[in-house]
């Protein structure tokens, strides 16, 4: 048996959060029509790294989504009210399903595992919203692609708790696609990164990730952005962008891009941005009369929508903006 | 009846102390029912004299003053000085994304109402929709995205229906009408028209007499090295288009 290592998580101190067990398991609860099944299984987490091992070997909930199936309303899953959890999805050849996963968890040191399998010609889109109330949570998820298959990422980071977000795309299947939008606020002492990674193991795939976060208060944010072509993986396309806009004199943040290339007849990008709200922008919007703190209120949603962009809940959207306007009047009181 | 009064204002870059004033003693009264044309060759001023008058943090008074009816607004931070009253359409209006034109165009009349009496949503809606018809505007520019991904002309329209939306006292306009063309140059221009009244005066910065066939102004200034050097009546635009800047007097300008 090779030797379990931790993933490439760059000033995320991934080994020490790992030394504190994760909490008690439960589990999460799925709602769909009735093609879909779910049954809960013991022992079915693949361990490939350090961080499943520590998830350990608790019960696993199972989504089976049905080859061809067609719905507009969500799949839905929501993570339990306290509590680790792990889940797995299948989604069968040629589904098209839009996913949504929910958490508001509490707790102390969560452990949460999400595993998306796309077969050949699925198309998903999901949307993940984080507003953990943990103390700390250690989020793995990871998106596994066949051939053609797609995938459309949106996650909304808005919870409280520190930790690590490990988000992952293997584009496995000739020709799949996937793009990955992450818009997160930081806030009050929180301490969180993210590990972004797309990696384009077949040929002909195309990976996107555009990562957005502002931070207020005393918070760290880290985006760390992995993309990496597979030797093999001709004609691929691999982009990132990690933007990250801080308030305040105490908020850090960090933003890094890396790129990992092992074909020729490919392309890729990186871009990476570490700012402060723009004056110019600021100025506009204030020389037509608005209030410094409505303006700056206004730049930072607009900053953080680019990240958003696919969240099409008009309900969810308001919500989310209704955070952000909370969070940056608490910070400017 | 109201007064704006330019005294002998002195003003820098905030960022560089060191080099040189860019305006070096600029006199100039406006009141209100006027329409004033600012002319001149590029770099010698007449944006910074706009983007003072409006409070970008950029500039520095170093000397002089600016009184609306006698009383000093030089302190005054720029969203302040908008709700007295002032307005400047840009050169280069800055895009926001998230920020929808119609919300943004609401959220600018509210900040000039009493928190607890808003426009009526309806009203406002109607109030935008005839001034959009009137400057040619399809209907879906009110809920893109403020300024983002427009055409230069779209921005310099879309400043003129804020203009038009929020009815300043002092409406500043910077080379409005660079980038339009003549069927837009007159649809802006009928837009400016449309505000005139007893309680509008503007100051309308721009290089081509042509705008002025337009906006027919009461008074013509032009400035060249920081110092307004010449003032006339409306015929002074349509010599300056004959001989140019050049036989005027005073310094080199500033680029």
């Amino acid at each position: 048996m090779t030797e379990l290592t931790l993933p490439n998580t760059p000033k995320i101190p991934l080994a020490r959060y790992l030394k504190q067990a994760p909490d008690a398991f439960d589990q999460v609860s799925v709602q769909a029509d009735s093609a879909v099944t779910v049954s809960q299984t013991a022992a079915a987490w693949p361990v490939r790294s350090a961080v499943d091992a520590w998830l350990g070997a608790p019960p696993v909930t199972e989504v089976f989504i049905p080859a061809g199936y067609h719905a507009e309303a969500p799949v839905q899953v929501t993570g339990p009210q306290t509590g680790s959890a792990l889940v797995i999805l299948h989604v069968g050849a040629g589904a098209h399903v839009r996913l949504q996963d929910r958490w508001a968890t509490s707790g102390q040191q969560l452990g949460v595992g999400v595993l998306l399998e796309l077969a050949a010609n699925a198309e998903v889109d999901w949307l993940t919203y984080d507003a953990f109330t943990a103390h700390t949570a250690i989020v793995q998820r990871t998106a596994e692609l066949a051939d053609h298959a797609k995938l459309n990422w949106t996650v909304a980071g808005f919870a409280q708790n520190s930790g690590a977000s490990l988000l992952t795309v293997n584009l496995n299947g000739t020709g799949s696609q996937a793009t990955i939008n992450v818009g997160v606020l930081a806030s009050g002492s929180q301490h969180v990164g993210y590990t972004t990674a797309m990696t384009n193991n077949g040929r002909q795939t195309q990976g996107h990730i555009n990562q957005r976060g502002v931070i207020v208060g005393k918070a760290h944010l880290i985006f760390n952005g992995i993309g990496h072509i597979i030797k093999g993986a001709r004609g691929s396309d691999n982009q990132q962008e990690n933007r990250v806009l801080m308030l305040g004199s105490k908020a850090r943040g960090d933003a890094n891009p890396i790129l990992l290339i092992d074909e020729n007849d490919v392309t890729a990008g990186h871009a990476a941005s570490v700012t402060r709200v723009d004056r110019t922008q600021l100025y506009y919007l204030m020389s037509r009369g608005l209030p410094e703190s409505l303006a700056k209120r206004l730049v930072i949603r607009g900053f953080l929508e680019a990240g958003l962009l696919e969240i099409t809940d008009p309900a969810l959207k308001q919500a989310l903006f209704k955070q952000i306007d909370e969070t940056l009047v608490m910070a400017d009181a | 009846m109201s007064t704006l009064e330019i005294r002998d204002l002195h003003v820098k870059v905030k960022a560089e102390p060191e080099h040189p004033e860019i305006l070096r003693g600029v006199n100039l009264t406006i009141n209100s029912g006027e329409i004033h044309a600012l002319m001149g060759p590029n770099g010698n001023g007449k944006s910074t004299l706009a983007e003072t008058l409006m409070g970008n943090p950029r500039y520095l008074v170093t000397q002089g003053d600016i009184l609306i009816d006698g009383q000093s607004i030089v302190d005054l931070p720029v969203d302040e000085r908008a709700r007295l009253g002032f307005f400047l359409g840009m050169q280069y209006p800055a895009e926001i994304n998230g920020v929808t034109n119609a919300e943004f165009i609401r959220a600018a009349i509210n900040a000039r109402r009493p928190e607890d009496d808003p426009i009526p949503i309806m009203a406002y809606l109607k109030q935008l929709d005839e001034t959009m018809a009137v400057l040619k505007m399809p209907e879906d520019m009110a809920d893109r995205y403020l300024n983002q991904g427009f055409s230069g002309g779209e921005k310099k329209r879309n400043e003129i229906l804020q203009l038009m939306m929020i009815k300043p006292h002092w409406a500043l306009l910077d080379e409005i009408d660079s980038g339009l063309d003549i069927d837009a140059l007159r649809i802006v221009a009928n837009g400016v028209n449309q505000m005139r009244g007893a309680d509008f005066a503007s100051l309308i910065i721009t290089h081509y007499e042509r705008l002025l066939d337009y906006i027919t102004p009461d008074v013509v200034h032009v400035m060249k090295d920081g110092q307004i050097i010449e003032t006339g009546g409306p015929e002074l635009a349509h010599q300056l288009e004959e001989t140019g800047y050049e036989h005027l007097k005073a310094g080199e300008g500033n680029d």
